[in-house]
């Protein structure tokens, strides 16, 4: 388990973090959502000590990173795909990360093998490919058998079969009762990945909550075409609902706060004629949007190419 | 599903484990192969060199001559590749990003520099000692074979010299390791550390030349090298050996506590 605690960070001026409070649990994989430069990267290396934070806390399993026994027995990460010398071997980075920990040596070969990486195993990691950086990462991560995964924007680089292997892999280790925090501005892969979601905007919380509720939160609609649509409007109105009216067909309405099965029972009561009634379900994007719409620190101005400022990762 | 088996080891991790992945990432590096052989063969064939110009001279050439001097001042060009080497071990974790993994697989910072620094020491000691016996023998060689006076290790104060060289060298490659600490960056670390070796004494000599024997350079080829002619202007070799222990353990000391308390 992860622990935030009123977590905060200052570079100078600028709150990269701002009293940032959430947990991240066991058995499932949590989505770290957050436009560019929003301070995902920064609370990551909070988390692992290499960032001291100005205020608060970030626990895992209840201790400070540098408190555990064996860290990477207790915690496997990714923060930073090219975090290895180029000049070194594949093998032999992890070797020293295993001599490091402990770890018996043929556990080297075993996550080398997982990850695909067995063939490549004496080349130099500096030639690897962005995609193949990453599996070496998350070798590294497999190393101890940890309780606890942080990946940082893993899909980067990844081939659709890598990406697929990937989500699989998240899914399987959090199946295994491992906490598993993965950090993305991809909403569409944190749809498919993730059970829970830690959504934030310029370094604050804006949501902790499940997939399935953030989808809900942001409200689902009803789409009804109806023949008769003043007589209707008037029904479901007073029922309680937000009736919403196109201008281009008077015939289809938008309604919200009440779902299509009860539309549909009270139209049947009273006689109005149905001819569509289509429930709209927010996606997870439109949540997202919805929700950070005042906290994208980097946005093109009107009419501009959109160059995506990224300051996340590497510094 | 991939079941969790945890068997971690009782305890917690210590000097011995971070002591022997050090030594795996200092073996499995190819700049330290480069490091080390071109210091082996620049130090030996300049101590070929330095012996074979004392060949063949008048008498009066040998009047005060110090064969044991002669074999080991070629290592001077070793204090260049040897800081080269000291700067490398931290600063190509830094420009490559290895920091942030070494930290998170052993984040006791204290404990993860203290160790580095030890097996630095080490390395650095044996290779230099190895390398300070190896040119002392291939100058005594040169110089006896072309007929010139020469030394062996039973001469007075050659054993002393030679050992003392080989503690001097790694000290250069600690204070370039300290150097590199603060620096982070390879070129900002090497600047530095030729700064201090090979420029200070050209600006040191124009102001204070009286001073110039205070520094690394001056004090390796007249202090530490020499066993014969120690003249007022030199210090002798037990304070000059003092003196490189402080400016290395200065450079390691500020380098300590910037890496404690920096983000990684």
């Amino acid at each position: 388990m992860i622990t935030a605690h009123s977590l905060t960070k200052r570079y100078g001026a600028a709150t990269a973090v701002a009293d940032l409070t959430f947990e991240v649990l066991p058995g499932s994989v949590t989505g770290f959502l957050g436009p560019n430069g929003s301070g995902k990267s920064t609370t990551m290396r909070m988390i692992m000590g290499l960032d001291l934070p100005d205020s608060g806390s970030a626990l895992i399993g209840g201790k400070l990173y540098s408190e555990l026994a064996w860290p990477l027995r207790e915690v496997g990460a990714v923060l930073d795909a090219k975090a290895f010398h180029p000049a070194r071997t594949a093998r032999n980075h992890l070797r020293w990360l295993a001599l490091s920990n402990d770890i018996p040596l043929r556990r080297v070969d075993e996550v080398l093998d997982q990850v695909g990486l067995a063939s490549v195993a004496d080349r130099r990691a500096g030639k690897f490919s962005l995609g193949m950086s990453q599996r070496l990462g998350i070798a590294a991560t497999l190393l101890g058998d940890p309780g606890v995964l942080i990946f940082d924007e893993p899909v980067n680089g990844l081939d659709p079969e890598g990406i697929r292997w990937l989500r699989h892999l998240l899914r399987d280790l959090a199946t295994g009762g491992r906490t598993v925090f993965v950090s993305s501005h991809l909403i569409s892969e944190m749809a498919l990945t993730a059970d829970r979601l830690v959504v934030i905007g310029r370094g604050r919380l804006i949501a902790e909550t499940s997939v399935a509720d953030f989808v809900a939160r942001s409200g689902g609609a009803v789409k009804l075409v109806t023949p008769d649509p003043a007589a209707f409007s008037a029904v479901l109105s007073a029922a309680g609902a937000t009736i919403g009216h196109r201008d281009d067909d008077a015939r289809s309405l938008t309604v919200e706060g009440l779902t299509a099965p009860q539309i549909g029972d009270f139209g049947s009561r009273d006689g109005l004629r149905v001819h569509e009634l289509t429930p709209i379900t927010a996606s997870l994007e439109d949540a997202f949007m919805e929700l950070t719409r005042d906290e994208v620190e980097y946005r093109p101005s009107a009419g501009a190419a959109a160059t995506a400022s990224e300051r996340e990762g590497r510094r | 599903m991939i079941p969790m088996i945890q068997t971690a080891p009782s305890g917690r991790y210590r000097a011995k484990h971070v002591a022997r992945s050090e030594i795996v990432k200092m073996v499995t590096l190819r700049s330290t192969a480069i490091t080390v052989g071109f210091t082996i063969i620049a130090s030996l064939l300049v101590t070929g060199l330095v012996t074979n110009a004392a060949l063949h001279h008048g008498n009066r050439y040998y009047f005060a001559f110090d064969p044991t001097q002669e074999s080991l001042v070629g290592l001077i060009v070793g204090c260049l590749t040897g800081g080269v080497f000291g700067a490398l071990l931290i600063t190509g974790e830094h420009s490559s990003g290895t920091i942030r993994t070494t930290l998170a697989a052993t984040p006791r910072r204290g404990l993860l520099l203290a160790t580095k620094i030890g097996v630095t020491a080490g390395a650095a000691l044996v290779f230099f000692e190895l390398l300070s016996f190896a040119a002392f023998f291939v100058g005594q060689v040169v110089l006896s074979a072309g007929g010139a006076p020469s030394a062996g290790l039973g001469s007075p104060g050659a054993l002393r010299a030679v050992l003392m060289t080989g503690v001097f060298m790694a000290l250069i490659c600690l204070m370039s390791f300290g150097l590199g600490l603060i620096f982070r960056s390879t070129a900002a670390a090497i600047a530095a550390f030729a700064g201090v070796l090979f420029v200070l004494p050209l600006v040191m000599h124009a102001i204070s030349e009286h001073d110039v024997r205070y520094l690394p350079t001056n004090i390796l080829t007249n202090s530490i090298t020499a066993t014969v002619n120690q003249g007022q202007g030199v210090v002798s070799p037990g304070v000059g050996l003092g003196l490189m222990a402080v400016y290395a353990a200065i450079a390691l000391g500020a380098g300590a506590v910037l890496f404690a308390k920096r983000d990684a």
